[in-house]
């Protein structure tokens, strides 16, 4: 009741420090969010029906050279226990406003990239100038089955769209991206490699490293994947903490000017038999309206923030799940409860005589 | 009889940096159960430091406090805390009621405090000091007569042993004065608690059972 009351009595000021806290939640849910973009960039290149991943020895796994697809391919269906090699020719290719690494397969491959029912409009590739995009690509660049992309001269005509979760946002037959490309001979940006004994992944990842490739299982091509920008975690870790931080001396200053301002009060209530643990008490409450009040904002502020990123760049993931919006709650009333706890202190030492003569 | 507040000695010596100014110099007092004390003396005679001092706000340089037989000396906050909120209800001279709080609320904080659900005893008190009707109303937009009776019930609804009042009518005209100290003694007769008054005014201090008078943290009678 009191502490609600004292809150209430201040509204702007109580309004500025619970936007404080509602800035770090958001900050921090967002920025956080935003770092699940390689995960779920990791994940769809590794949600393919495969058990290694394949790669020319020389170049960095982020970009890849090319290899003489059907010299390699052999080589590797030649392999004991090897039970299918799956040439990928990627390229890059500006839809809805963005660069996109488009998959270059051969139609028949197909099925090892998505279930039966995952495409929900239109058709699989079968061959020529054609595209298979995804849903949300779909919904970014506003494409529709039947739609014609103009890039170079050329028109690829959209034929069907696969619900995300594909390797790709877009694939192409693997001779229409070669042909694209100007290539006498067939390349591979990579290949997806089958075993046909999932026991014996191992020995045949040995077999394939000995021919002086680089290979990974599809768990470890996944954590390099989605660990490959380590800087851009420790940039999003800093400007969390600084949030954090922010929001812990503006909570510090809010309450240290409160209990300032209640000296008086604070020596009524004392004088009318209130402990000094429940001084200590009245005052963390308080900053914990503050904090629950930022929390909201910060909830709010949090969908804004997503659905304006989104907005702009809808093939950007922010995945909040859940669990995480707890998460950030309880960063939040800890930062508070930092905040406030020298000032509570501070208010519950109080000499109450001293108190009653504040002016 | 036991008395319910009862001080031997009692010295407070307020020291700032190497300055040691005495407030009470070796005060006894003894207060019966039910008596209606006046105290009066100059400004800076000590009166506010033992009303203090016997309300448990602040701690003896020597002497001791005795409440309802209780000695204090050896009590730390939390026990003096108890005893307070056991024994003790004070009206202050600027009425100090918290500001954002109506009436009722103030008047129920003190049994909240104590940890009591207040139930409609703030609202009966409030009936009792005659402003029932204003209960909702927050302390600004009571007159300074009407926030004063607001603190007499919040002093008494707790059902204290002794109340301390500290100029209860000290912001008062006379007209508020004359209700406040004509509440005061009917709460008194009524309800049979102590009641230690503090007061430069010898109208107001001629209502008591007895009169104190004080000179240089002295008594001058007893």
């Amino acid at each position: 009741m009191l502490p609600l009351a004292n809150i209430l009595a201040r509204p702007l000021r109580t309004a500025i420090s619970s936007l404080a806290v509602g800035v770090g939640v958001a900050l921090f849910l967002v920025l956080v969010g935003l770092t699940s973009m390689l995960d779920e960039i990791a994940r769809r290149t590794t949600h393919v029906e495969a058990h290694l991943m394949v790669w020319p020895a020389s170049d960095q796994v982020v970009v890849s050279g090319g290899l003489p697809a059907d010299k390699v391919e052999a080589d590797l269906e030649g392999l004991p226990g090897v039970a299918g090699a799956i040439p990928v020719l990627r390229w890059p290719f500006k839809m809805a406003g963005r660069v996109q690494n488009v998959y270059g397969i051969r139609p028949a491959d197909w099925g090892a990239f998505a279930a039966a029912d995952q495409i929900v409009e239109g058709r699989s590739l079968e061959g020529g100038p054609e595209m298979v995009i995804d849903t949300r690509l779909a919904a970014a660049g506003g494409y529709r089955v039947g739609q014609a992309v103009e890039r170079w001269g050329r028109e690829f005509r959209i034929v069907g769209i696969a619900r995300e979760g594909v390797a790709g946002r877009v694939f192409m037959p693997i001779d229409t991206v070669a042909d694209a490309l100007q290539q006498t001979t067939r390349r591979a940006s990579f290949f997806y490699v089958q075993v046909a004994d999932p026991r014996h992944v191992e020995p045949v990842r040995v077999a394939i490293r000995e021919r002086g490739l680089n290979v990974f299982t599809m768990d470890e091509f996944y954590d390099v994947l989605a660990s490959s920008f380590v800087d851009m975690d420790k940039v999003v870790g800093a400007v969390v903490f600084v949030a954090g931080f922010v929001c812990f001396l503006v909570i510090l200053l809010t309450v240290y000017t409160m209990v300032v301002e209640r000296t008086r009060e604070i020596g009524i209530l004392k004088g009318i038999g209130a402990s000094r643990l429940q001084v200590f008490g009245l005052v963390l409450a308080e900053a914990g309206l503050i904090a629950a009040g930022g929390i909201v904002a910060g909830f709010v502020l949090t969908w804004a923030g997503r659905a304006a990123i989104l907005h702009v760049q809808p093939l950007w993931t922010v995945a909040i799940p859940p669990i995480r919006h707890l998460f950030a709650a309880l960063l939040a009333l800890g930062g508070t409860f930092l905040g406030a706890l020298h000032p509570a202190m501070r208010a519950a030492r109080q000499d109450p005589v001293e108190s009653l003569r504040y002016e | 009889m036991t008395a319910i507040i009862e001080t031997h000695n009692l010295t407070k010596v307020y020291r700032t940096d190497s300055v040691a100014t005495p407030a009470l110099r070796g005060v006894d007092l003894s207060i019966g159960p039910g008596e209606f004390v006046a105290i009066m003396g100059p400004s800076g005679c000590g009166k506010s430091t033992l009303l203090h001092l016997v309300g448990l706000l602040a701690t003896p340089t020597e002497g001791t406090v005795r409440i309802d037989g209780q000695d204090t000396a050896a009590l730390g906050d939390g026990g003096r805390t108890r005893l307070r909120r056991q024994h003790i209800g004070f009206v202050f001279q600027r009425f100090n009621l918290l500001p954002t709080l109506s009436a009722e609320a103030n008047v129920a904080l003190a049994l909240r405090l104590r940890g009591r659900r207040p139930g409609d005893r703030p609202r009966e008190m409030l009936a009792e000091v005659g402003l029932d009707a204003k209960r909702t109303r927050r302390p600004h937009q009571l007159s300074v007569g009407e926030q004063q009776r607001v603190a007499v019930a919040r002093a008494l609804v707790t059902r204290p042993t002794v109340v301390l009042a500290d100029e209860p009518t000290g912001n008062l005209d006379s007209e508020a004065s004359g209700l406040v100290m004509d509440l005061i003694g009917r709460l008194h007769r009524q309800r049979g608690q102590a009641v230690v008054l503090i007061s430069h005014d010898r109208h107001v201090a001629d209502r008591a059972d007895r009169l104190l008078r004080m000179r240089d943290g002295r008594f001058l009678d007893s």
